[in-house]
């Protein structure tokens, strides 16, 4: 999506430093992340995407012994100020995790989940029609409108993480993060997640971490190189596959290492 | 002799591992470790003279009784009489018969005491002789391809299994005792009374005289359960409202809240708690909750009696909070931290997270822990005895003393007390009652917390 010919940020990240205790987990890293776009972040395990990605929605609070250090501004604010409030933050920035999961609630119940703590509907037939397109924007609608109040956790691992989709947009997030979503999932189940995927850039931001190279360049507009705790590349999905600059990169995508 | 049968045992396990290193020095392969032929030796040696020693504590008492009235066999007496004699001969060989010696008596215990004598000496050789005998037929029978280390593992498996019979034995033992004794309390005191009975005042059994003819009239209105299963209960609902308040919000503490350092010391601190005897729970209940309970009523007007439910079941409450804390802690602790990311990533708080997400996903554990601790409070008796009181009073009123199952299990069994008396079944027929009520609480519970935990393996 361009905005008067010029691709618009909407996130950018300035000399970020993690730690976890004394080990030092990311170097300095500046990303820019295009809005509507879906960007991609590669890399060997434990070279941290996993980490930046987790900076986003500041979810590296949760963990005790984890400090950010650098700015990353979303929407012309720097998240990592004091004054930043997490509860509004995550509700524009959602996530996807890696392995399915979903609340052991209804199905109904674990989408309403979101609007239901950020006050976002006013009556029940409000919530219902949150529901509903939430779960046909996550292409679920179909699978289980007729079961809306069973368990969610009785749904198959595809269908289990289109419902943490579902869930992750029923606030209309700005921004999805998705943290590996297909690495616990079958080709047939992935190739559905890949769909929406596409599907969702329309409305959302998406960045996804994965550990398929084909998935990155079936997916992303974007992809970013991590190694070693460090960004080596990043630049559009055609120019990193197909005319890397630095030699990692390539030794990566051409499987030499990783 | 009995040291000395061990110290043979140690002897032939190391007869056999050196013939089995000698056999294995003349290169030829084992079927087993060295060990093993040791050990097989060993078992030998034990089993026979186990065997021995057991028929013969069986069996000596009655053949040497056999041969001591045989002496009297054609005189004419009676069986009463012939044992009495018996019992006679045996107390003047110990030296503590006080009665009138006869010659008769004074001959049998001679004979006697040379028996016992030629019955111990015979014990001894015999024992001996079998054990040779069997650790030197075991010992020709090693040769290196001969099996040693199945039996001997099968041997081992026979005893583990002995044990944990005993332990299931012992169990079923109880249950019937418990069993036995509460149908014959049943056939004087009619099932409904006791279920129904409002009335229970045991000490009324204490005016019979055990020489009179049991009169079960005379028992109506005396072994009603209702007031002391009403103790029961409501005791126990004062400790839960005690514990289960505290205990909850202390475990979501430990688990979401605390950090780690917190946790390391907290922990262990709330189950010292868990490991103070229930006496010392009792006396602080009797004499220092319960006469404070007591001063602030009185200021405030209140009858309150020294020794109250409420004394007992608070600190009842008190004693199970760690149960509850700490089983609750660890079911929390349990749930995925991916359902806390996600929680989280939707921009919930912390006690969002836990209202919503947390404590449902947790709670079937929770009510497990809950229910086990339920089952702790009406077993409880220490404290009850000591801080409730013993009167059967049917109150809901708090301030007032009741009293408990377990508690008048002990005022009846406490002292002299007769088999076969109502009184004395009446304490089985409670404690057959307290039996089910726990056993299935217990059952629930641990239900609940299996159901729990298949859902997150």
């Amino acid at each position: 999506m361009k905005k008067n010919g010029v691709k618009m940020i909407k996130i950018n990240s300035k000399n970020v430093d993690v730690f976890y205790g004394k080990k030092q987990a990311l170097f300095n890293i500046n990303l820019d992340i295009e809005e509507n776009q879906v960007t991609a972040l590669i890399g060997p395990s434990g070279c941290g995407k996993s980490t930046f990605l987790r900076c986003l929605n500041r979810m590296n609070d949760v963990i005790d012994i984890c400090r950010v250090k650098g700015q990353i501004i979303i929407n012309d604010f720097d998240i990592n100020d004091k004054s930043c409030d997490v509860v509004r933050l995550r509700e524009k920035i959602g996530m996807v995790f890696q392995k399915p999961n979903p609340f052991p609630k209804t199905i109904y119940e674990n989408i309403s989940y979101g609007p239901t703590i950020h006050g976002m509907a006013q009556s029940k037939n409000e919530m219902d029609e949150i529901v509903e397109t939430s779960l046909k924007k996550a292409a679920l609608w179909e699978e289980v409108k007729d079961r809306l109040h069973e368990p969610g956790t009785g749904l198959s691992g595809g269908q289990q993480q289109r419902l943490c989709i579902a869930r992750a947009i029923s606030v209309k997030p700005e921004v999805i993060l998705m943290d590996e979503p297909c690495s616990a999932l079958d080709p047939i189940a992935t190739a559905q997640i890949e769909e929406l995927i596409d599907e969702l850039k329309k409305d959302h931001t998406i960045i996804i971490v994965t550990h398929s190279m084909a998935q990155a360049a079936r997916v992303s507009q974007n992809t970013g190189f991590f190694h070693l705790g460090e960004l080596i590349e990043h630049g559009s999905t055609d120019k990193i596959f197909k005319n890397p600059e630095n030699k990692k990169t390539q030794d990566y995508i051409t499987g030499r290492f990783g | 002799m009995f040291i000395f049968i061990v110290l043979l045992g140690f002897t032939s396990y190391y007869f056999g591992r050196r013939k089995a290193y000698t056999i294995q020095s003349t290169n030829k392969r084992l079927t087993a470790l060295p060990q093993f032929y040791g050990y097989y030796l060993a078992i030998w040696c034990a089993i026979p003279a186990f065997i021995i020693f057991s028929l013969w504590a069986i069996f000596e008492p009655t053949i040497v009784k056999l041969l001591i009235l045989s002496d009297y066999s054609n005189q004419g007496y009676l069986d009463d009489e012939l044992n009495l004699i018996y019992e006679k001969t045996k107390a003047l060989s110990r030296g503590q018969f006080t009665g009138e010696i006869t010659p008769f008596i004074e001959a049998s215990a001679e004979k006697y005491l040379s028996l016992r004598s030629i019955a111990q000496s015979s014990k001894a050789v015999i024992v001996l002789s079998i054990i040779i005998a069997s650790v030197a037929y075991a010992y020709k029978k090693i040769s290196s391809n001969s099996r040693t280390r199945e039996p001997v593992e099968k041997f081992l498996k026979a005893v583990l299994f002995t044990a944990s019979l005993a332990a299931i034995l012992t169990t079923v033992g109880i249950v019937f005792s418990l069993i036995f004794q509460t149908i014959d309390f049943f056939k004087v005191i009619p099932l409904f009374d006791f279920v129904f009975g409002t009335h229970w005042y045991p000490a009324k059994a204490f005016v019979r005289d055990s020489s009179e003819a049991l009169d079960p009239t005379m028992y109506s209105d005396t072994f009603g359960a209702v007031p002391i299963f009403a103790g029961t209960f409501f005791i126990a609902f004062i400790a839960m409202c005690v514990a289960i308040p505290i205990g909850l919000m202390s475990g979501i503490y430990l688990a979401e809240y605390a950090s780690v350092k917190v946790r390391q010391y907290a922990k262990p601190l709330i189950e010292i708690l868990a490991g103070i005897p229930t006496v010392v729970y009792g006396f602080f209940a009797a004499l220092t909750v319960g006469p404070f309970l007591k001063e602030i009523g009185n200021s405030m007007g209140l009858d309150v009696s020294a020794e109250s439910a409420l004394a007992a079941g608070g600190v009842m409450g008190i004693m199970i909070i760690p149960f509850i804390s700490s089983l609750s802690d660890d079911v929390i602790t349990s749930v995925p931290q991916s359902l806390r990311d996600g929680s989280y990533a939707m921009g919930a708080t912390k006690s969002e997270t836990i209202k919503k997400v947390i404590f449902p996903a947790a709670l079937p554990g929770i009510v497990g822990s809950i229910l086990l601790g339920v089952s702790r409070a009406i077993g409880e008796t220490m404290i009850v005895v000591m801080a409730s009181g013993l009167a059967a009073n049917l109150t809901l009123n708090p301030l007032e003393s009741t009293s408990t199952i377990t508690a008048q299990i002990v005022v009846i069994l406490i002292g002299d007390q007769a088999f076969g008396d109502p009184k004395t079944q009446a304490a089985f027929a409670l404690g057959m009652s307290l039996f089910l009520v726990t056993l299935c609480l217990n059952i629930v519970a641990l239900r609940v917390v299996k159901k729990y935990r298949e859902k997150y393996e």
